[in-house]
């Protein structure tokens, strides 16, 4: 950087190298003393810079230097407090630190910057983002070698990192496992919720969509409006920190985040001249109609239909466990269709063990596979029935990892696939690929448990290993034959118009 | 499922033997009728003119007990006809229309009652007094609206004579007579094509298209080339081979369903198929009101009475006249064969039929 430090920089400097007592000087060169003899090449081009001279000294000064005692590493965190408030200073004056500090960058670079004008401020970031790239040599860059300078990384037995690098981005906190920690305005109900959710006791997206309609609902009915405050614009925030809850056990699912921002609406728009109880019993009313309308009767009406397309002699598989298909099959069963099922299931959660045993108890013919026996079985199906856990607003089908497998094996096979979907799992998003959105369970999951030699028990300690435990994937639309939603048949392109419909109205 | 019930279900009126035994006329006759004496007719609209006709000769007065009389005469209709699916879009369309008419007046009626201060029972009294009003308007109009639909085959003529250009080798078969105007107009505006044409090897008999045209096939072959379009028959074996020669597949439909498929004479499914492997472009001409609410998975779920198979093992001559009679031979050609269907309204892929039929229905 041809930018020289300006006059009220360079004296602090040149004194600093001199005089031991400026605290600030001394905590930045006992830093560098362990990393000086790497670092000989950069000291060297900094030595044609103008500052030369006192660089060669400084450099002298901490080879003198032995191991840090223990007052120098108190003079040292003192110095690392001032060059800290120096900066913080700087950035209050509106001048953009693009260091982001001496832990960072090296101490002594953080303290010229800190020291350095504002002037010289900001070509000097400018020079940093091109200093990676350029060969060097060109110009003098005084500040570039003590980039060069980052503190040495400590060898200490570094923490592998075990996410997937394509899925980084969808790691987040680690699931809560406990009530500790949880904002005191939690309601005992969700705080079960949350817990229930999280340990897939309640599984599944209708189910959640309801849990957490009906612990609301409780919320809503201990709820007090604090004094100075209405309802309509507590209550919202009120029920923030309840999902926020809820998020930090699993993340929400659609459904549910379609059943919350309609409550918030319904709340919104209470009127704030209504009594509270009234307010409260009304909102109770509506999320139990909501409740009714999008899920019991939606439900109701998609088996009625789903139970049409079922014919005697029909041989059905279905993918894991929907309550919604599993409805589908008690009532065809029911009404007396001769059929049989075969339910593929995977690992880890197995929920189409379940769903095989309910319907076997029932009388059923079940034949239960896992996905490697996908291609196989699917040979004799006739149709494929499947759940949803969300419908995107290009038809495609969000669902359990494994059933974009499912449905592609049929369409390989000719096999119409129909889901069944509520219309409060279609969301207006759209997705291209099940990386940009999608779950990442414990990896732990996968471990199986009561065998003591799993060959994954010790994975933690596997360099390079590491284990992925997805809940969704995307199933494109073209190997959906048919979506069965309340308002009955539809290919999947129609499902943005239904979802325009069902919001719209 | 054929027709979902109504929302507004036609609740059954006081007297109830009333139901099936009433029909003013034999609603199925007059079908059969009115496609026998109108050979440009379609199935759709024959069955709405049939119900008109009802409409207009039952003793009816009362909204339910109109809905009710509708209700029955469709279902006569369906089951008495083998393959209720074209006739269906239109008993749909009709019924859809008399709801919403009812709905629309009797909403702006009961406005009116409102705003004039006037009780419920005005307003009930009031909605019989509209409904008569539009049965007359009803009846006055059901020329104009079969006059209508038969505009439409001109107007997809008009649309679909654009993919016919000069040098091009067009493939059809069946009977459809969008095909054929299409064709036509083409001839008619000068456009040099040849057309090939695929010919069933034996015709089957099927009762819903017998009367609608005098000696089918040839007709059309005929008449094109009366106008100077060369056209080679050919038997239904030869379509793959001669799909290498062919530029575009265009064939008609008696119903398209929900999503996009067609329901089409025995042999459109074969074409589709080989079309889509050759990689030549399939059209479907089809005027809207044969768009029907019917969702079939594939042919076996078609809500017809279809032949089955006929395994034997002795010999047996074959089809004598008069048997098979009640079975149709149609077949379901899915979405994804399909490149375009052409209607009034001008190019719509597939997947905009059910986004069409949503409209009408919410």
């Amino acid at each position: 950087m041809a930018t020289p430090p300006d006059a009220g920089s360079r004296p602090a400097v040149a004194q600093g190298s001199n005089a031991t007592e400026h605290p600030l000087e001394n905590g930045v060169q006992h830093q560098h003393t362990a990393s000086n003899s790497e670092q000989a090449p950069a000291v060297k081009g900094k030595a044609k810079d103008a500052n030369g001279t006192e660089n060669k000294k400084k450099t002298a000064e901490g080879s003198k230097d032995g191991k840090p005692s223990g007052k120098e590493l108190k003079e040292k965190s003192k110095a690392e407090k001032v060059a800290r408030r120096a900066q913080q200073k700087q950035a209050q004056q509106g001048q953009p630190v693009v260091d982001l500090g001496p832990e960072k960058q090296g101490d002594k670079d953080a303290r010229k910057q800190s020291l350095a004008g504002p002037d010289s401020n900001f070509p000097k970031t400018q020079h940093k983002r091109t200093g990676s790239t350029s060969t060097g040599g060109q110009k003098p860059m005084p500040f570039r070698p003590a980039q060069a300078h980052a503190p040495p990384i400590k060898e200490e037995p570094k923490k592998e990192n075990k996410n997937v690098a394509l899925f980084d981005h969808l790691y987040g906190n680690p699931r809560r496992s406990t009530v500790a920690g949880a904002s005191r305005d939690v309601h005992p109900a969700v705080l079960a919720l949350g817990l229930q959710i999280r340990n897939y006791v309640i599984c599944g997206s209708s189910a959640r969509c309801v849990a957490t309609l009906l612990a609301f609902k409780r919320v809503i009915e201990s709820y007090i409006t604090p004094p100075q405050t209405s309802l309509p614009r507590h209550l919202t925030t009120h029920l923030s920190s309840q999902i926020d809850y809820l998020v930090s056990c699993r993340p929400l699912s659609i459904s549910m985040g379609n059943a919350i921002r309609w409550l918030k609406v319904k709340i919104s728009e209470v009127d704030i001249s209504v009594e509270e109880f009234r307010a409260k019993a009304d909102l109770c009313n509506a999320i139990d109609n909501f409740i009714t309308e999008k899920i019991i009767v939606a439900d109701q009406v998609i088996t009625r239909r789903a139970v049409e397309k079922i014919k005697d002699g029909d041989l059905i598989l279905t993918y894991a466990k929907s309550s919604i298909v599993q409805q589908v099959l008690v009532e065809a069963y029911r009404k007396g269709k001769q059929f049989k099922v075969i339910v593929v299931d995977s690992r880890p959660l197995f929920e189409g063990k379940n769903l095989a045993r309910a319907l076997a108890e029932l009388g059923l013919d079940v034949q239960y596979s896992l996905t490697h026996g996908i291609s196989h079985v699917m040979k004799d199906a006739t149709k494929v029935f499947l759940g949803a856990h969300a419908m995107m607003s290009d038809g495609r089908l969000y669902s359990r990892v494994g059933t974009a497998l499912v449905a592609m094996t049929a369409k390989e096979a000719n096999v119409p696939v129909i889901v069944c979907c509520e219309s409060v799992k279609y969301t207006e998003r759209v997705a291209l690929d099940s990386f940009v959105h999608n779950e990442i369970a414990p990896p732990e999951e996968l471990i199986i448990h009561g065998e003591k030699s799993s060959p994954l028990s010790r994975w933690l300690e596997v360099p390079n290993l590491q284990l992925l435990n997805l809940m969704y994937d995307l199933t494109p639309a073209e190997y959906i034959t048919m979506v069965i939603d309340e308002s009955g048949y539809l290919p999947p392109s129609s499902v943005p118009f239904m979802q325009r419909l069902s919001t719209n109205t | 499922m054929l027709t979902p019930p109504p929302e507004e279900p036609p609740t059954t009126p006081p007297s109830n033997p009333h139901e099936n035994t009433s029909l003013p006329i034999d609603i199925t006759q007059t079908y059969n009728h009115l496609l026998h004496t109108d050979p440009l007719l379609t199935h759709p609209i024959a069955a709405i003119e049939s119900l008109i006709t009802l409409l207009s000769t039952s003793p009816a007065g009362t909204i339910s007990e109109t809905l009710a009389l509708l209700s029955s005469a469709t279902n006569t209709l369906k089951t008495t006809i083998p393959n209720p699916i074209p006739l269906s879009a239109g008993t749909d369309l009709f019924q859809r229309y008399i709801i919403s008419t009812l709905q629309s007046r009797s909403s702006s009626h009961d406005h009116n009652a409102r705003g004039g201060g006037k009780g419920k029972r005005n307003h009930y009294q009031g909605g019989v007094e509209d409904f008569r009003a539009i049965r007359a308007h009803l009846l006055a109009n059901s020329r104009l609206f079969v006059q209508r639909a038969k505009e439409a085959r001109g107007k997809i003529a008009r649309v679909a004579r654009k993919f016919v250009r000069d040098g091009s080798v067009v493939m059809t078969c069946g009977r459809s007579r969008v095909v054929a105007a299409t064709l036509k107009a083409a001839a008619e505006e000068g456009v040099r094509f040849r057309v090939v044409y695929a010919e069933d090897s034996y015709s089957y008999p099927s009762s819903i298209s017998a009367g609608t045209t005098g000696s089918k096939t040839t007709d059309v072959v005929g008449e094109l080339r009366a106008r100077g379009v060369p056209v080679a028959v050919i038997p239904f074996a030869g379509v793959a081979t001669a799909l290498g020669e062919t530029d575009f597949v265009i064939v008609g439909a008696e119903s398209v369903v929900e999503n996009g498929g067609v329901v089409s004479g025995m042999g459109t499914y074969q074409m589709g198929l080989l079309a889509k492997s050759a990689g030549r472009p399939f059209y479907v001409g089809a005027e809207s009101h044969k768009f029907v609410r019917v969702f079939p998975l594939d042919w076996g779920d078609l809500p017809v009475r279809r032949r089955g198979l006929d395994f034997r093992i002795e010999e047996k001559e074959r089809r004598g006249v008069g048997e098979g009679e009640g079975e149709v031979d149609v077949d379901f050609t899915p979405p994804e064969l399909i490149t375009a269907i052409v209607t009034e309204n001008g190019v719509q892929t597939p997947s905009a039929v059910s986004e069409e039929l949503i409209k009408i229905w919410y």
